[in-house]
């Protein structure tokens, strides 16, 4: 079998900084420690562990490297949009487009619904419910698109608080 | 404990099973507790929230839960809940009901990642291991990403994690698990170990601490996979056993010179336990030191000999984990470091 020849795309310093740039104006992120990869078109990971990019490079000669560090975020037409990880990652960092929920839109959200809310914000919004951060969603005049994958949607309301 | 209806275990493997446990009343103990479910167990995701945080919320669904070892606060027994009114009519335990299929996995906390359900013989690899922050480990069969995830705690994502599983299936459940998790510090790479581990020395890159946590024939988890005992199958055992040298001789090889490595499987069958260590031990003579360790349950020290062969005397100090012993599922480890 031909292992597979793509490899993942390593941020340069400047694309980083492009990258921190547009969040900045999103959601007032500053900084990201770590490393920056692409797998495939859209989906942005961060790396935190101790390799420096030459040696990630080292590890993809030996093997098909699926992916380095974490799933932080989908760079999309309207913007970057951050998963659950990554906005619990940089919760420290993020400022401004959050919305909180309250305790039955938290619970309609992560059961993957829409939820009905006019917030006074369009675009991407970063999602939170008391001190639990819960991804992205998309804000338009009266509700909140939902991105929750499947796998981390709550099931059955019942198990629920 | 209830007992519940599971498949019949085959003759050779019952014959097999006491004679490693030939002790009658062990015997007994040990087939009683294959018949009933496992206990609960999780682990709090440490780099999410802390251990007094996530009781307080998961109290709030009424579960019990329990501490049961001091020195690793983030290790969690769930007994059971705290019964309805309507429960209590009609339980045996009028303070403890059980919790339901799945319940474990539905929570908000489990979604966020807040905790990992892992069965605790599960968590002891991790444990004898012991990686420290910034060293560099490789866990060679890293699906479902149990141990992985738990190394990522330990090592508060520093250093680096090479996680390898040869399996496309098993690696997305793998990348899944470190992404709820938020394990920022592992490189996930899909190889079959063995070429994975001659590729990687080719490169020169040498580990602080391996996980061999060996693919296996599952004798120590029957409690929560009962269909193991109709899939048992004394030629697989044979074949395994050759795989888990195979793995374990090239993972010794990428690992640094005073470097420590953990081999563990979860089942009870010595030709993959001391036989694949006798081998080892024969391989690297003295370039390998087998290490004791310390555990917090009660384990029982490698066989010696097994239908007709004598094992090295060292073999004495790996780590058998016995159902019936600590109410887990069954495990073993061994430990050992680089000398040359």
């Amino acid at each position: 079998m031909t292992p597979p020849t793509e490899q993942l795309k390593i941020f340069s310093e400047k694309e980083k900084k492009e990258f921190i740039k547009r969040l900045n104006e999103q959601f007032g992120i500053k900084k990201i420690p770590g490393i920056l990869l692409k797998r495939g078109k859209e989906k942005v990971f961060l790396f935190q562990g101790s390799f420096d990019k030459e040696k990630i490079r080292e590890i993809e000669k030996t093997s098909f490297v699926e992916r380095a560090g974490l799933y932080l975020a989908k760079d999309e037409e309207y913007g970057i949009r951050l998963s659950i990880e990554g906005t619990q990652i940089l919760k420290n960092e993020i400022t401004k487009n959050i919305v909180e929920l309250s305790k039955d839109e938290m619970q309609t959200w992560m059961m993957g619904h829409e939820v009905l809310k006019k917030t006074g914000m369009t675009g991407f919004v970063i999602i939170k419910y008391l001190k639990d951060m819960l991804g992205t969603g998309k804000a338009s005049e009266e509700k909140i698109t939902n991105f929750i994958p499947k796998s981390r949607r709550l099931k059955d309301k019942s198990v629920e608080k | 404990m209830k007992e519940r209806k599971i498949p019949e275990p085959k003759p050779l493997f019952i014959e097999r099973m006491n004679r490693l446990i030939p002790d009658t009343n062990d015997q007994k103990n040990y087939w009683k507790i294959v018949k009933t479910e496992p206990v609960n167990t999780i682990r709090v995701n440490t780099m999410k929230i802390n251990s007094e945080e996530l009781i307080k919320k998961l109290e709030d669904y009424k579960w019990k839960l329990i501490q049961p070892w001091k020195n690793y606060p983030e290790i969690l027994i769930v007994e059971g809940k705290t019964p309805s009114e309507r429960e209590r009519e009609i339980l045996i335990n009028k303070n403890l009901a059980k919790l339901e299929p799945g319940e474990l996995g539905r929570t908000l906390e489990h979604l966020l990642g807040y905790y990992y359900i892992q069965e605790l013989s599960s968590m002891l690899p991790i444990m004898a291991l012991n990686p420290k922050e910034n060293e560099i480990f490789l866990d060679l069969c890293a699906s479902p990403g149990s141990k992985t995830t738990q190394a990522g705690n330990v090592m508060k994502n520093t250093g680096t994690i090479i996680a390898n599983e040869v399996s496309l299936g098993r690696m997305r459940i793998l990348a899944s698990n470190l992404e709820r998790c938020g394990i920022t510090n592992t490189i996930i790479t899909r190889k079959d170990g063995r070429s994975f581990c001659r590729k990687i020395k080719e490169q020169k890159i040498y580990f602080d601490k391996i996980l061999v946590d060996a693919p296996c024939s599952g004798e120590g988890t029957l409690r929560s996979s009962p269909k193991t005992f109709l899939m048992w199958n004394p030629k697989t055992i044979k074949a395994l056993s050759r795989l888990q040298k195979e793995l374990l001789k090239s993972a010794f090889m990428t690992l640094k010179i005073g470097g420590e490595i953990v081999y563990s499987t979860c089942t009870h069958a010595p030709e993959e336990n001391e036989g694949v260590i006798n081998f080892i031990l024969n391989e690297f003579k003295d370039k390998i030191e087998i290490l004791d360790f310390e555990l917090p349950l009660k384990t029982r020290p490698g066989l010696t000999q097994w239908e007709g062969k004598e094992y090295d005397s060292r073999v004495k100090k790996t780590k058998r984990v016995y159902p019936q012993d600590n109410n887990t599922e069954g495990f073993f480890l061994a430990k050992f470091r680089r000398l040359g």
